[in-house]
């Protein structure tokens, strides 16, 4: 059984004296689009932190394809490719400088040719490759993001709350990228208020209450992937 | 490296820091050209003085018949030649003089005459290397060190830039060190030309230089541990603002404030007065009187001392020495409360780096109070010589000459003898 790229168990994290994460327990396999949803302060984005190394754990155990996030986190954020809520971008670098700079810091530069690939496979349109991010919208930010991921090549990533802000349109773009993530072995652990754009795109939704997974649904082979009905009541009853 | 390579592309992109940093070059820049030119003025001044001191003393040569007249009339150059390093710290030396002519009159009114002159010219105030660096630089390490973590917690940067690998050894470590060290290099540059210039010893250049790395690496240390504290960048600027106004202009005024009242220093142009008031009133005193004092002093004149019933130069240069001799422990009040003023200054400095390091500039490029209190030094010890050089003439009525002009010693600014 390969390593998975993210194993999580019963993991407990405190921020002060309040234990935000309590006994949360998940595993995504390769390729595999995992949805957290759950009301503010049900330990989202304090697991995504965990995750990342930001955040003591006070129990269980977290590995990122195998390595414990505790004993080496440079080689998990090796792993992880990360997107923040508000993508932000160096203003005064065009998209390409970010892109750039941003591999050059995370320690994989690639060639310029591998960039426009990568811009082209997230949709972001040519004539911004060169422009200021400062005259980006979010969605173009995001794509520039999702770009910088993919060109990351890391087996896991990790956004949160990516479609926050986004119009229709731009939304439907982010998860189509998403399903582009997941076809090239790339698991994406999403923690997203949007519970819509979660049933369109998630392999899997979680929905975390108390600092741990309440419930869980998995995607039918079929249309619809989710029954919306018991997504939204299990959602509105954690609220 | 490639990591400072990347660090230092991305400061080059932010024009604003680009600004600040060009800005910052200028003043170095306009430190160093401004200290350059006072320096050179300085030397100039003291060349043009050398080089009339041989028609001054042809002048004397076409009337002077005794040593008298030689004592009287003949005026001699003493100056303190600016070190390599005063370019780049002017000290004291836009206030305090920096040559004097002087005879063998009585010495501590020509001495302190200067200074009446003095405040005048430091009104303005001195513009060169060592006020960018203690003043500006400061500024400029704020302005790109206060937000390195707050600006990219507002930006919504941060967590996106500490979830890469080895963030602290591969972002905020190589990027601290390309802000301080451009900085620092705005600095060094513009020294490193005025040294060459200068013909600066490279160890003197080298301790100066590393003076201005101590006043970056002070200025560096405060902004982050202010950066580290994690508030926004509006506090952290004006946390730091705040601790720059108080470190380099309140606490050193107030510092010298409390040393000034704490060591009073009598009035130099007082101390002049008194002893040029002292020297008139030698006229009316006793003959008798002002030679034995004077005598007591040089037993070894005593056989030449008889005075003719008129005027005689023995008896007037014996109560010009009196003068001096009258105000000499006021005259060494002032030194020892200047020095003592200068020790506490330095003392302060330790609690205050900036002053401390300003000091130090001054010190090592020989423009502060000790070097101006050392050339003073200098110049009362030749005043001894140039007066026994005479008073071994007129004790013995020795004949003298235009020749004997060329005998007369000459001052050595490196030791005074």
């Amino acid at each position: 059984m390969p390593t998975p790229p993210l194993f999580i168990a019963d993991l407990v994290v405190e921020r002060g004296d309040k234990r935000i994460v309590d006994g949360l327990s998940l595993s995504l396999a390769p390729g595999e689009i995992y949805a957290l949803l759950g009301g503010n302060g049900a330990g989202k984005s304090t697991t995504l932190f965990a995750i990342l190394g930001f955040l003591e754990r006070q129990g269980g155990s977290l590995t990122v394809g195998g390595v414990d996030v505790a004993a080496n986190p440079d080689a998990v954020r090796r792993q992880v490719a990360y997107l923040p809520e508000n993508v932000a971008l160096y203003d005064h670098l065009t998209a390409r400088e970010n892109v750039d700079y941003f591999l050059k810091v995370a320690g994989c530069p690639r060639s310029r040719a591998d960039v426009d690939a990568g811009f082209e496979g997230v949709g972001l349109a040519a004539a911004a490759w060169d422009e200021r991010a400062a005259r980006f919208s979010k969605g173009m930010r995001q794509k520039t993001a999702i770009a910088l991921a993919l060109l990351r090549e890391t087996p896991l990533m990790l956004l949160d709350e990516p479609t926050s802000g986004l119009d229709p349109a731009a939304a439907g773009d982010f998860h189509r990228l998403l399903e582009t993530l997941g076809r090239r072995g790339v698991a994406v652990l999403m923690v997203t208020h949007d519970l819509l754009g979660a049933a369109d795109t998630a392999d899997r939704i979680g929905l975390i209450q108390a600092g741990r997974i309440a419930r869980e649904w998995t995607a039918s082979p079929t249309v619809p992937r989710f029954d919306l009905n018991a997504l939204h009541s299990g959602f509105a009853s954690a609220r | 490296m490639s990591d400072l390579k990347r660090e230092a592309w991305l400061l080059g992109r932010s024009r604003a820091a680009l600004a600040a940093l060009l800005l910052l070059f200028l003043c170095a820049g306009a430190g160093v050209a401004l200290g350059l030119a006072t320096v050179s003025r300085d030397r100039a001044a003291i060349d043009r003085m050398l080089a009339g001191q041989p028609a001054e003393e042809s002048a004397l040569a076409a009337f002077v018949d005794d040593a008298g007249y030689g004592a009287y009339y003949g005026f001699q150059p003493t100056w303190n030649p600016p070190s390599d390093l005063a370019f780049a710290a002017l000290g004291n030396r836009d206030i305090a003089p920096t040559m004097l002519r002087i005879r063998a009159l009585a010495l501590e009114g020509q001495i302190y005459e200067n200074e009446a002159a003095n405040p005048e010219l430091a009104l303005p105030g001195r513009f060169d290397l060592a006020f960018v660096v203690v003043y500006l630089a400061p500024l400029v390490l704020i302005a790109l060190l206060h937000d390195l973590w707050s600006g990219e917690r507002e930006a919504g940067r941060l967590y996106a830039l500490q979830a890469t690998p080895a963030a602290r050894r591969h972002i905020w470590g190589p990027r601290i060190v390309v802000r301080a060290g451009g900085v620092l290099a705005v600095l060094l540059v513009p020294f490193a030309v005025g040294a060459a210039i200068t013909g600066t010893s490279p160890l003197r250049a080298l301790a100066f230089a590393g003076i201005i790395v101590l006043a970056c690496l002070f200025w560096t240390a405060v902004a982050l541990l202010v950066a580290r504290r994690g508030n926004s960048s509006a506090v952290n600027a004006a946390s730091l603002a705040a601790l720059w106004f108080a470190l380099t202009l309140v606490a050193p005024a107030a510092a010298g404030l409390a040393i000034n009242a704490g060591v009073t220093v009598p009035d130099g142009a007082a101390l002049a007065r008194e002893n040029r008031e002292d020297v008139h009133a030698g006229w009316d005193r006793p003959r008798d009187a002002t030679m034995q004092r004077f005598l007591a002093l040089y037993p070894q004149h005593a056989p030449g001392s008889a005075l003719p019933p008129t005027f005689h130069w023995k008896w007037y240069f014996a109560f010009q020495h009196l003068g001096d001799l009258h105000v000499a422990s006021a005259s060494k009040a002032y030194r020892d409360g200047i020095a003592r003023r200068a020790d506490l200054a330095r003392a302060a400095g330790w609690l205050l780096p900036p002053a401390g390091l300003s000091q130090a500039m001054a010190r090592l490029a020989r423009t502060d109070v000790a070097a101006q209190l050392a050339y003073q030094q200098r110049i009362r010890a030749y005043h001894t010589r140039l007066r026994e050089f005479y008073y071994d003439y007129l004790f013995s009525e020795k004949p003298f000459g235009p020749a004997d002009l060329a005998t007369v010693p000459r001052f050595d600014p490196a030791g005074g003898m």
